[in-house]
C-alpha cells in the first residue's frame, strides 16, 4: 500500500480547484461580498450624514421597517403588480410566440421586430409611456376621444387604478418580447416527430397542445416565471418616471422604499434591512415556483 | 574643501533654497468647485473671468445633475472627494451643516456680515444655520400666483384675484362660460420637490401662517390652521366646485408650464423664473398673456428660496491661503466686484435669475429686464414679504414626500384634508424621534 496511486488524483482535484478559483473570487467579489455588506449595514445604525456614528443595533432596523405604515401597503402594491405583470407576461409570450413560430414570409423580420421594446432602456420607455398616458396631451387619449369612446380626457396617471393600470400595461410591453423570444426558442427545439406522432394517434391541435407543446415548455415556463418574478418585484426606473410611486403611493412598490431610504433619507440601515427583505421575499417564492413546477416529477407523472 | 569651494556650494545651496521657495510661492491655489448643470458656458465664462482677475488661483468645474446633486455630493462629503466650493441650497442647508461639509462663513470670514444687510430676509434666512450664515447667493427667487390676463378678462374680470375666494369665484366664472374645463392647476405629483413649497407658500398667505411652534411641534394639524385652509381650499376646488385639473396629481413643473403655455390653464403658482418663459415670443401659443399676481390671501406671503455658494470643511482644513483663495472667490461670484454684484446681475439680465440683493432693483438694467417679461414693482413687493421655509431639519425632505403623499389622499378623496394633516403631523413626530 502507498500513496503513489493517489497523486494524479489529487493532482486532478487541485487543478480542477484552480481552474475554478479565479471565477469563485469574482463570485464572492461581486455578489458575497456585497451581500455580506448588505447585511452587516442592515444590522447597523448607517446614516449618511452621520458617518462618525455608525452603531450596531441588531434586528432595529428590520423592527422599524416591518412596523412602518408603509410596508403592508407597499407589499400589497408589489403583489398586486406582479400578480398582474407575471400571468400577462408569460401568457402574452406564449401567445406571441406562437404566431412567430408559424412559417411566414415575415417571421424572421417580425422576430426582429418583437424586441425592440426590449431593447429600449427602461427609464425611455417610462418617458415614452408617461407622454402616451398624459391627461392633456397623450396619444392614448386623443384616440379614444377621436373614436369617441371617451368624452373628454381621462387623467390615467392620476387615479390609483388606472395608474396601476397603466404601469402594469407599460411594464408588460417591455417584458413579452423577451418571454416571445424564449419561447419561440423553445418551441422550435420540439422535435417535429413528437407532433406528427400525437397527430397519428388522432390529437386535434387543443390536444397536441396541451399534451405536447405545453408539457415540452414547462422548463422554459419556469425560467420566465422566475425571472419576470424577480423583475416584477424589484422593478423601479419605470416607475418612478411614470408617476412618481403615486397617486398618493399607489404605485409605489417596495423597491421604491428602499430607494427612498438610501438616497432620500440617507438612511443606508434601513434600506439594506428592507433589500434583504425583499431578497429573502424573492428566495421564497422561487423556492414555491421551484417545487410546484418540478418538472422531472411532472414528466414522470 | 578651499574657501573658493565652499562659497560656491554655500550659493548653489541658497540658488536651490531660493528657486524652489519662488517657485512654491508662485504655485497657484486650486480650488475644486461643484455646481449642478445649468448654462455651464457662463459659469465657465465667470470662472475664465474670476482666474484672470486673481493670477493666483485655478479653478476646477465638476458639474452634475440637478436631480443627483445630493447624492452625489453626498457621496463625495463621505468619500472625502476634493470639493473646495459647492452650489447649496436652502434645503440642504441643515444637513449640510449638521453633518460639517460645510461652513460658517462668519467663522473664518467675519467681514461677510457687511453684506447681510442687502439681503433679503427670506434669503439671509434661507443660508443661517443655527445663527450662522452658510453662504452667499448664487441666486434666489419666489412662488408666485401667474395667471392668464386673457383669459380674466373673457370671464369679466378686469383685475387678477386678491384672495383664495376670488380665485375660486373667477375659476367658477370661467369653466361656467366654457373658456376652460379646470382653470386652475398644479403640479402636484407625489414626489416633485416644488408641491410642498406650492403648498407652503399658498399657506404663507395666512396671518397665522406657522406650520410648527418654537419647538418645531407641528401647529399645521389643528383646527382653523392656515394649512387646514389651503387644504381644504384643494380638495373643495379638486372635487366640489372641479376647477382644479385632477391631473394635477400627475403634473410636474414642465408639463405644467406647456399646458399653461398651450392656454389649458388660467392660474397657477410656479417658481417666478416661469414667467419669464411663459412670455418668451414663440415658446408658447399663449407667450405674451401672462402676469404676475401678489399671492392670493391676508398678508400675499409666499415662499423664497435660495441657492447658493458654500465653502466645505475640507477647504476651511487645507490652510490660509486656500481660504484666502476660498473667500475672493465667494465674494467675486456672490458678493461685490468694484462695488457691483457682477455675477449674480450678469444671470439676471443673461438668464433671468432672480436675486436676494435687494439693491440690485434699483439698477436701470435689472428694472428694464424683467419689465420685458415680467413686474419689477410687483416682483419687489412680492420679495419683500417672501419668508423661508420653517423647520429646515435634516428629516424635512424625506418627510415633504410623506406630507406630498397624505394631501394627494385628500385630493382622491381617500380621506379627509384634516386627516391627511394629521397622518402628516403624525409622520413628523415619528421622524422626530
Amino acid at each position: 500500500m502507498s500513496l503513489a496511486p493517489l497523486r494524479p488524483r489529487y493532482r486532478e482535484s487541485r487543478y480542477a480547484y484552480a481552474t475554478v478559483l479565479p471565477v469563485v473570487l469574482l463570485v464572492a467579489l461581486f455578489t458575497l461580498y456585497p451581500i455580506a455588506f448588505a447585511l452587516a449595514t442592515s444590522l447597523r445604525e448607517v446614516v449618511l450624514y452621520r458617518p462618525w456614528s455608525t452603531p450596531f443595533v441588531g434586528v432595529k432596523n428590520y423592527l422599524d421597517v416591518i412596523r412602518s405604515d408603509f410596508f403592508l401597503g407597499a407589499w400589497q402594491h408589489t403583489l398586486t403588480f406582479a400578480a398582474g405583470a407575471i400571468p400577462l407576461a408569460t401568457a402574452l409570450g406564449f401567445a406571441i410566440a406562437h404566431l412567430l413560430n408559424s412559417r411566414t414570409r415575415l417571421a424572421s423580420f417580425l422576430n426582429v421586430a418583437i424586441l425592440l421594446p426590449w431593447a429600449i432602456p427602461t427609464v425611455i420607455s417610462g418617458i415614452i409611456w408617461a407622454w402616451i398616458f398624459n391627461s392633456s396631451y397623450g396619444a392614448f387619449n386623443g384616440a379614444l376621444y377621436s373614436l369617441g369612446i371617451i368624452d373628454s380626457y381621462v387623467p390615467w396617471l392620476s387615479r390609483p387604478t388606472t395608474a396601476m393600470l397603466s404601469v402594469l400595461f407599460a411594464h408588460v410591453w417591455k417584458e413579452v418580447p423577451l418571454t416571445s423570444i424564449l419561447y419561440l426558442a423553445a418551441l422550435q427545439a420540439i422535435p417535429e416527430e413528437l407532433y406528427d406522432a400525437a397527430r397519428a394517434d388522432g390529437a386535434g391541435s387543443g390536444a397536441v397542445l396541451r399534451h405536447v407543446t405545453i408539457p415540452l415548455l414547462l422548463p422554459t415556463t419556469l425560467i420566465i416565471v422566475v425571472y419576470e418574478t424577480m423583475v416584477a418585484i424589484v422593478t423601479f426606473d419605470l416607475l418612478y418616471v411614470m408617476t412618481g410611486g403615486g397617486p398618493a403611493g399607489a404605485t409605489s412598490l417596495i423597491s421604491y422604499y428602499v430607494y427612498n431610504s438610501m438616497f432620500v433619507a440617507f438612511n443606508f440601515g434601513q434600506g439594506a434591512a428592507l433589500a434583504v427583505l425583499l431578497a429573502a421575499a424573492l428566495v421564497v417564492l422561487i423556492t414555491l415556483y421551484l417545487r410546484v413546477l418540478r418538472t422531472e416529477e411532472i414528466y414522470a407523472g | 574643501m578651499n574657501g573658493r569651494h565652499y562659497a560656491v556650494g554655500v550659493l548653489l545651496i541658497a540658488l536651490v533654497v531660493a528657486t524652489t521657495g519662488v517657485a512654491r510661492g508662485a504655485a497657484p491655489v486650486q480650488l475644486t468647485f461643484t455646481v449642478w448643470s445649468y448654462s455651464n458656458d457662463v459659469i465657465l465664462d465667470n470662472i475664465k473671468k474670476f482666474e484672470a482677475k486673481n493670477p493666483g488661483i485655478k479653478v476646477t468645474m465638476n458639474d452634475f445633475a440637478w436631480e443627483k446633486y445630493t447624492d452625489v455630493m453626498t457621496a463625495r462629503f463621505v468619500g472625502k472627494t476634493a470639493t473646495d466650493l459647492a452650489y447649496s441650497s436652502d434645503h440642504w442647508l441643515q444637513q449640510w451643516a449638521a453633518a460639517n461639509w460645510i461652513v460658517p462663513l462668519d467663522d473664518y470670514f467675519p467681514q461677510v456680515a457687511t453684506y447681510k444687510p442687502d439681503f433679503a430676509p427670506y434669503a439671509t434666512e434661507g443660508m443661517t444655520y443655527k445663527g450662522k450664515l452658510y453662504g452667499l447667493p448664487y441666486y434666489a427667487d419666489t412662488i408666485i400666483f401667474i395667471y392668464n390676463e386673457d383669459m380674466l378678462k373673457r370671464a369679466g374680470f378686469t383685475t387678477p384675484p386678491a384672495t383664495w375666494d376670488d380665485v375660486t369665484r373667477m375659476a367658477l366664472a370661467m369653466k361656467e362660460k366654457k373658456i376652460v374645463e379646470y382653470p386652475i392647476m398644479f403640479q402636484f405629483q407625489d414626489i416633485t420637490p416644488w408641491y410642498i413649497e406650492v403648498f407652503l407658500s399658498m399657506v404663507y398667505s395666512f396671518k397665522s401662517y406657522s406650520m410648527f411652534d418654537a419647538s418645531l411641534n407641528p401647529t399645521f394639524d389643528r383646527e382653523g390652521s392656515a394649512a387646514l385652509k389651503v387644504a381644504q381650499w384643494l380638495v373643495d376646488g379638486m372635487r366640489k366646485h372641479k376647477i382644479i385639473n385632477p391631473a394635477s396629481l400627475e403634473t410636474t413643473e414642465i408639463p405644467l408650464v406647456k399646458a399653461m403655455g398651450a392656454g389649458q390653464v388660467a392660474f397657477a403658482v410656479l417658481p417666478k423664473y416661469n414667467l419669464a418663459d411663459l412670455n418668451t415670443p414663440g415658446a408658447h401659443a399663449q407667450a405674451g398673456k401672462f402676469k404676475m399676481a401678489l399671492m392670493p390671501g391676508e398678508t400675499h406671503g409666499t415662499v423664497g428660496f435660495v441657492r447658493f455658494y458654500a465653502m466645505t470643511k475640507m477647504a476651511a482644513d487645507r490652510g490660509k491661503d486656500v481660504r484666502d483663495a476660498a473667500w475672493k472667490f465667494l465674494e467675486y461670484f456672490g458678493g461685490r466686484t468694484g462695488g457691483e454684484f457682477v455675477v449674480v446681475k450678469r444671470w439676471a439680465l443673461e438668464k433671468g435669475l432672480g436675486f436676494a440683493q435687494l439693491p440690485l432693483y434699483k439698477d436701470p438694467a435689472i428694472r428694464a429686464a424683467i419689465n420685458k417679461w415680467g413686474n419689477v414693482t410687483l416682483e419687489e413687493q412680492q420679495s419683500k414679504v417672501a419668508r423661508a421655509k420653517e423647520a429646515l431639519t435634516p428629516f424635512w425632505g424625506t418627510w415633504s414626500l410623506e406630507f406630498q403623499k397624505e394631501l394627494n389622499k385628500a385630493l382622491l378623496g381617500q380621506k379627509s384634508a384634516l386627516d391627511a394633516l394629521k397622518a402628516a403631523a403624525a409622520k413628523w413626530k415619528e421622524m422626530r424621534k
